[in-house]
C-alpha cells in the first residue's frame, strides 16, 4: 500500500526544505560515477544513478572519527567524548544498502552500546529509493533478498514512471513518523489513488522477474554450504591473487571492523584517540600483542571474509551480512569474485 | 633536556628537508620540543653531538658512502627520510642507462665513466666519481624509514611525536588502496589505469590517485607477497607484461627486490 505520491519537482522541493534542517548526503555525479557526497540543494543530487561506488556507511560509521579528546594538566588528566549530533538525511538509499544499515544498527547496539555510531544513527534521517531493475552487472542482492527492504527507512520512494519520463513519478510508503511528518507537513504530492496502487502492483510484478539469481543456491543455504568447505582448496587457489589490499572490506556496506589508535600532539599534553576503519583482509588485521598472526595467508584471510558475509554474521544476528552488492567484487583489481567463489563451493562438495 | 636532532642530505633533491621547514604551522611547536643543532637546508651551524639523524638522499658517490658513516657515528638514532635515502629513489635509474648487465641493469664501475655519467656531465665525466646508487641502509644500520617522494611531513611530525613520547614507532603494513577506499576515490583501475596502488605500502593519503594521477610506488613495496599477486594479476587479468610493471616499478623501487613471478 502506497501512502502517498510525489512528482519529482515536488520531492526536490521537500529535499530543499529538508536541506534548511538537515545535512543532506545523497548520490552525487563525479568521475562519470556516483557517490554519496554532502549537498546543499536537490538539485546537486541525482535520484537516476544506477549505484553508487561506495555505500552510505560513511555518512554513519566515518573512515576516520575522534572518540575522545584528552588533556594533561598539573597532573589531572581529563577526557571529553566526541559525539556527533548533527542532524542528516541520508537521500537516495537502495534497499541493499538499507539492509547493511540495519546490520550496523544492530552491531553497534549490541552488548557496549557505540554511542559514536548510534549518536549519528539517531540523528539521521534515512530516504530509501527502490530498484525497479538491478543497478548493474554483477549484483546478487536478489539472491540475498536484499533488492527490496520494508523497513530500515523512514521513508522509501518507488519510482513508478517509464525511465526517461519526462516528469518522474514515486510512489511513498512512510517507514516512521519522521518520514511521513516530512512529507505530510511539507505539503506536497497527492493521495494514491486505485490506478496508482495497480501502477504499483505491476512494478512489483515486473520487478520479481527483472532480478537475475546469479548463485546455484538459497541465501540460507549458504551457511551450511561454507560449514562443508572449510578445507575447500579454493581458498588458496584464489588468494594467489589476493594483494591483501582491503578494498573489498572497506567498499563493503557492511564490514563494520575497526582500529583504535592514540594521537598526541608533541608536547604531549592534549591528544585524541582516533577510530578508523580496518579490514580482515590486511596482514596485520588478526596480528596480536608478541606478533602471532592467525590468519597469516591470504586463503586463510579470503576465508574469513567470506565466512564472515555469509555464515557467521547470517547465524549470529538472523540478518544478511552480505546484502549482494558485489561492490568487494567490481573493487578487486585481481578480479576475484564472491558469486564464482560460492558456486565453484557448491560444485566441489 | 631537549633532544638535539640533525637533518642531512646525500644526493637527492633535498625535497625532504624541505618538507621539515614546510611544516610552517608545526614548526614552533617542533623547536619547542627538540634542538636542531645541524641542518644544512634550513641554517649554518654545525654541530656533531646529534642524539637523532635525519638523512635525505641516496649514497650514490664515494662521498655519500663516507659521510653516511659519519652521521652513523654520530647520531644515537639515524632514521632515513624519502624515497632516496630508504629505497634508493630515482636515484637508482642510472643502473639502467647505456651498457648491459644483469635484468639489463648497466655496469657500473668504481670510477668507470659510463654512458648516463657522459650524458650528464659530458667530457667533465672523470671529474664526478659515482657508486651504485643504493639506500643508505645498504652501507650503516638504519633505525627508521620514512619513505615518499618527498617523505610525508605529517607522517615525519608522527615519529618525533612517537620517539618523544617513547612510543614505538611502525609504518603502515598495507597499500596505498587502502586510503584511496577511505577517501572515497574513485579506483584507477576502472579508467583502465594500471595504478601501482595495490603493491605500495601506504602513509601517504593515496594523494597521487585522488588527483587523478597513478600511484607510482615512491614508498616502496608494501610485501612480496603483494608483488607476487601483482605478477600473476597483470599477465592473467589484464595482459600486461611483466617488464612493463617492471619498469614502472624501477622508477622509484629500482633498488627492491622486483623479482615478479
Amino acid at each position: 500500500m502506497l501512502d502517498r505520491m510525489l512528482t519529482h519537482p515536488e520531492l526536490l522541493e521537500l529535499v530543499n526544505e529538508l536541506a534548511l534542517q538537515r545535512r543532506i548526503v545523497g548520490p552525487v555525479a563525479r568521475d562519470g560515477r556516483y557517490f554519496y557526497e554532502e549537498v546543499t540543494r536537490a538539485t546537486d543530487l541525482d535520484l537516476t544513478f544506477n549505484y553508487c561506488v561506495y555505500s552510505p556507511r560513511g555518512a554513519l560509521f566515518p573512515p576516520q572519527e575522534t572518540l575522545f579528546v584528552f588533556k594533561r594538566t598539573n597532573g589531572t588528566f581529563t577526557a571529553e567524548p566526541v559525539i556527533d549530533v548533527r542532524p542528516t538525511a541520508l537521500v537516495g538509499v537502495h534497499p541493499c544498502d538499507i539492509h547493511a544499515i540495519r546490520l550496523l544498527d544492530h552491531v553497534f547496539e549490541q552488548d557496549q552500546r557505540d554511542e559514536h555510531y548510534l549518536s549519528r544513527r539517531a540523528h539521521t534521517m534515512i530516504v530509501g529509493i527502490d530498484c525497479q531493475r538491478p543497478c548493474t552487472e554483477g549484483v546478487f542482492c536478489a539472491d540475498m533478498e536484499t533488492n527490496a527492504a520494508d523497513k530500515g527507512f523512514d521513508v522509501m520512494l518507488y519510482p513508478l514512471s517509464d525511465p526517461g519520463a519526462t516528469e518522474p513519478l514515486y510512489g511513498v510508503v512512510y517507514g516512521t513518523s519522521i518520514g511521513r511528518d516530512w512529507v505530510l507537513y511539507g505539503r506536497r504530492g497527492r493521495i494514491p489513488t486505485a490506478t496508482d496502487e495497480r501502477t504499483f502492483e505491476q512494478y512489483q510484478r515486473h520487478k520479481t522477474d527483472a532480478f537475475p539469481r546469479m548463485l546455484r543456491m538459497k541465501a540460507d543455504e549458504l551457511p551450511a554450504l561454507l560449514d562443508r568447505s572449510y578445507d575447500s582448496l579454493l581458498w588458496e587457489a584464489t588468494a594467489r591473487r589476493c594483494y591483501s589490499c582491503g578494498s573489498c572490506n572497506l567498499s563493503c556496506p557492511t564490514c563494520y571492523c575497526f582500529n583504535i589508535l592514540d594521537e598526541t600532539d608533541l608536547s604531549g599534553t592534549t591528544g585524541r584517540r582516533e577510530r578508523t576503519w580496518d579490514g580482515c583482509h590486511l596482514r596485520e588485521f588478526a596480528e596480536v600483542a608478541g606478533g602471532h598472526n592467525f590468519r597469516p595467508k591470504a586463503g586463510s584471510r579470503l576465508r574469513h571474509r567470506i565466512y564472515r558475509k555469509a555464515k557467521w554474521i547470517r547465524q549470529r544476528t538472523g540478518l544478511p551480512g552480505c546484502v549482494g552488492c558485489a561492490r568487494c567484487d567490481r573493487a578487486c583489481t585481481a578480479k576475484i569474485n564472491s558469486v564464482e567463489i560460492y558456486n565453484q563451493l557448491a560444485e566441489e562438495v | 633536556m631537549k633532544p638535539r636532532i640533525a637533518i642531512f642530505s646525500l644526493t637527492g633533491c633535498e625535497g625532504c628537508s624541505l618538507a621539515i621547514l614546510e611544516l610552517e604551522d608545526q614548526l614552533l611547536d617542533l623547536l619547542g620540543a627538540v634542538d636542531i643543532v645541524n641542518f644544512r637546508e634550513g641554517m649554518t651551524d654545525r654541530a656533531w653531538d646529534i642524539d637523532i639523524g635525519f638523512v635525505d638522499g641516496a649514497v650514490s658517490t664515494p662521498e655519500d658512502e663516507k659521510e653516511v658513516r659519519h652521521f652513523r657515528e654520530h647520531c644515537k638514532v639515524l632514521v632515513a627520510i624519502g624515497s632516496c635515502a630508504c629505497l634508493g629513489g630515482i636515484n637508482t635509474l642510472k643502473h639502467y642507462q647505456g651498457a648491459t648487465g644483469p635484468k639489463g641493469r648497466g655496469a657500473i664501475g668504481e670510477n668507470g665513466s659510463d654512458a648516463y655519467r657522459r650524458y650528464v656531465y659530458g667530457d667533465k665525466a672523470e671529474w664526478f666519481p659515482t657508486t651504485e646508487a643504493r639506500p643508505i641502509s645498504a652501507v650503516v644500520k638504519v633505525d627508521y624509514e620514512l619513505p615518499g617522494c618527498p617523505m610525508v611531513k605529517e607522517e615525519f611530525l608522527a615519529f618525533v611525536t612517537s620517539l618523544l613520547a617513547g612510543r614505538t614507532f611502525k609504518l603502515p603494513d598495507f597499500a596505498v588502496c587502502v586510503e584511496c577506499k577511505k577517501r572515497g576515490t574513485l579506483c584507477l583501475y576502472e579508467k583502465g589505469i594500471l595504478c601501482l596502488g595495490p603493491v605500495t605500502r601506504a602513509g601517504c593519503n593515496a594523494i597521487c590517485p585522488a588527483f587523478g594521477s597513478k600511484c607510482e610506488g615512491c614508498r616502496g613495496i608494501v610485501s612480496k607477497e603483494a608483488l607476487v599477486a601483482a605478477g600473476i594479476n597483470l599477465r592473467e587479468q589484464y595482459n600486461v607484461e611483466l617488464q612493463e610493471v617492471l619498469d614502472d616499478l624501477r622508477l622509484y623501487g629500482a633498488y627492491q627486490e622486483a623479482d615478479l613471478p
